[in-house]
Parts: C-alpha cells; sequence; structure tokens
C-alpha cells in the first residue's frame, strides 16, 4: 500500500518538476499496481499544459486513459482468473 | 472435494477502502476544475512549483557538469554558444530590418512586455510557454513572443490575469507562412514538436543545408536554421529539417509586442493558435 502511494505520489509530482518523459514511464511503471494513475497523471499533465484551440487533441489525457483502460482490464482478468 | 471459492471483488478498487489511483484521479478532477472556473487563481497555485521545477533543473543540470571534470568550461562554452546563436539570429534580422525600412519603422514603434518563463518544454509537453505576466502587464490575445536577439518564437494564445500561455511555431499542429533562403522563397512551416520545424518545397528552389528560415514579425525575422534535407528521388518535393534559432528548453524571458493588425491578421490565417 506505501508503495503504491509512493509511486503515484512520485508520478504526480514528476508532472510538474521533471521532463514529461519520466512522468510517462513512472504512470507506465505505476499502472502496474494502480490503474488509474495514468489517466490522473495525463489530466494533470494536459491540465497544467495543454491550451485549448492549439490545434491539437489533449494528446495526455487520451493516452493515459487508453493505458489505465489497458491495465484495468488485464487487472480484471487476473483477478477473475483461478490461478494467481 | 475441493471446494470453490469465488470472491466477489471489483476490477476497479482494491481491497483496501483508499485507492491511491483514485485519490490521484480525484485530485486530477479537482484541478481542472479549478483551472476552468478560475484560471489565474490555478496558475498562482503552481507558479512555486514550476519555480522548483526550474531550481531542480538547474541543479541538476550542474550535477550532470561536474561529472565531465570541466564544469566551468563546459558552462562558458555553452553561454558562448548561445550568445553566438542570438548574435547571428541578431545580425539576420538586422539585415533584413536593413533591407525593409518600412519594417523598421514598425518595430521602432513598439516596446513590447518583457515576461519571465516558468514553465518551458519539456515539463511543458506540448511546446508552450507559461510566462509570469498577464493582462495586468498588459499582455494580450494574438501578440508575439520574441527571445533573445529578437527571434519570433511563437504567438499568444491564452491570457489570464497574471500569467498568459504562448504557443511556440514548433508545436505540433501549428503552421506559420514564412520564407527560406537569401531569395526569400515563401514556404509554410509545420510544427514537429521539442523546439523543430519542417517544411515541404520544389527541389528546384535549390535550398541548401544551412540556408536561415524567416517568419513574420516587424518584417522577416529568422525562426531557424535548416539542418537536413530529406528528398525522395520518386518525388518533386524535398522536405527541410528545421531547428530552431534559440532553444526552447533553455528560454528564461521573452518579449511580447502586439505586432499590428495586419499582421495579426496574416498570423489568424497562417497559425491555428488564435
Amino acid at each position: 500500500m506505501i508503495r503504491n502511494g509512493i509511486l503515484t505520489v512520485s508520478t504526480m509530482v514528476s508532472v510538474v518538476l521533471f521532463p514529461w518523459p519520466l512522468s510517462a514511464l513512472l504512470a507506465l511503471a505505476a499502472a502496474f499496481l494502480e490503474p488509474f494513475v495514468p489517466l490522473a497523471a495525463g489530466l494533470f499533465a494536459d491540465t497544467l499544459y495543454y491550451v485549448p484551440g492549439s490545434g491539437t487533441w489533449p494528446l495526455f489525457t487520451l493516452y493515459g486513459l487508453v493505458c489505465s483502460s489497458i491495465a484495468v482490464l488485464v487487472r480484471s482478468q487476473l483477478r477473475t482468473g483461478t490461478i494467481r | 472435494m475441493k471446494k470453490t471459492f469465488l470472491a466477489k471483488r471489483n476490477a476497479l478498487l482494491s481491497s483496501a477502502s483508499v485507492s491511491w489511483g483514485a485519490a490521484a484521479l480525484t485530485f486530477s478532477v479537482l484541478a481542472l476544475l479549478l483551472r476552468l472556473l478560475a484560471p489565474n487563481l490555478f496558475l498562482h497555485t503552481f507558479a512555486p512549483a514550476f519555480s522548483v521545477a526550474d531550481a531542480i533543473a538547474a541543479q541538476s543540470h550542474r550535477f550532470f557538469s561536474s561529472f565531465s571534470g570541466a564544469a566551468a568550461l563546459a558552462a562558458q562554452n555553452e553561454r558562448l554558444v548561445s550568445e553566438n546563436a542570438a548574435l547571428i539570429a541578431e545580425n539576420a534580422a538586422l539585415e533584413q530590418k536593413a533591407a525593409s525600412v518600412g519594417a523598421l519603422a514598425d518595430s521602432q514603434r513598439s516596446s513590447g512586455i518583457l515576461a519571465g518563463v516558468i514553465s518551458r518544454p519539456p515539463e511543458s509537453p506540448y511546446d508552450t510557454l507559461v510566462l509570469a505576466a498577464g493582462e495586468r502587464a498588459g499582455v494580450m490575445l494574438g501578440q508575439e513572443a520574441f527571445g533573445e536577439g529578437g527571434v519570433p518564437l511563437g504567438v499568444v494564445s491564452s491570457v489570464t490575469a497574471d500569467f498568459s500561455r504562448v504557443t511556440l511555431f514548433s508545436a505540433p499542429n501549428v503552421v506559420t507562412h514564412g520564407w527560406v533562403g537569401n531569395a526569400h522563397i515563401p514556404l509554410s512551416l509545420f510544427g514537429a514538436g521539442a523546439g523543430a520545424m519542417s517544411a515541404s518545397l520544389a527541389r528546384a528552389a535549390g535550398v541548401a543545408v544551412g540556408d536561415t528560415v524567416f517568419a513574420p514579425g516587424p518584417g522577416m525575422l529568422p525562426v531557424g536554421r535548416v539542418v537536413r534535407i530529406d528528398s525522395d528521388p520518386s518525388t518533386t518535393t524535398v522536405t527541410l529539417r528545421i531547428m530552431p534559432a534559440l532553444n526552447p528548453f533553455s528560454l528564461s524571458w521573452v518579449q511580447l509586442r502586439d505586432v499590428g493588425a495586419a499582421l495579426r491578421g496574416s498570423f489568424t490565417i497562417a497559425t491555428s493558435t488564435l
């Protein structure tokens, strides 16, 4: 639980403090433990830096959504299995 | 007989009462609401964090430079390279201004607003700058941002009371009309992200590596240099790879200037940032 917390907080702090590739890497790592973290980090990054009307989609939210969806799907498949 | 145990589980939430991921998502949604409802307060809240990010970037740069054993030399070299790039850009700008007296008169009329950069790429992933100057300092939508040496960088795309955002010409999907080379061949510059731009041009135009690329400002101002030309023998066009005259990753201040209604109109057509 503490490990999940540290990874989650590190990812969110990284969005503000560090270059985005590092944040993306942390979010991917956190997805194994907390599937919502990529979506949260992507949404937070777009909240900080995205400018509406700049001609691009809020890509980080979309990437985070895709990553979180995959993580949730994989976790649900693993959890309902008989073998752990 | 083995007894089957079917525990009821929720795939979205862990067995613990509180999920860190859900808490992070809630935080992000609250931050988004704050930005939508009170954008100025939002930037006031996060401006100190941006300052910390700046300090960390400077410290880490110093730390990694120390491994070379010649940190001072590296810093001096970096400073000289930066100054050289700025001087080259300034020189090219002056040449253009000398050739265009009308544009020079326009540039003398405008004084500009000096604004500090509080967030820049690569922390900001969309090639945008967050500036510590907003409506109270006289910043308006559509003003052009200039860096050291008068290099055009982008256009103000969002303004709050105390802060503003500049979308760089290198931002993805941004199109800017410009010129290349001594012959001032017109071309469309496409933002490629991370400070880079690209453009397509007829092979017969005769553009070479090292040619200067200009964008509209008061006159023609250098925005970058052709560093590579990708050519496919089966087509009549070539793709120019353009690096910026100023590194957006190390910008610490910009000057914002209103480039005039006529020019702003051409930017509206040329870019999708307004």
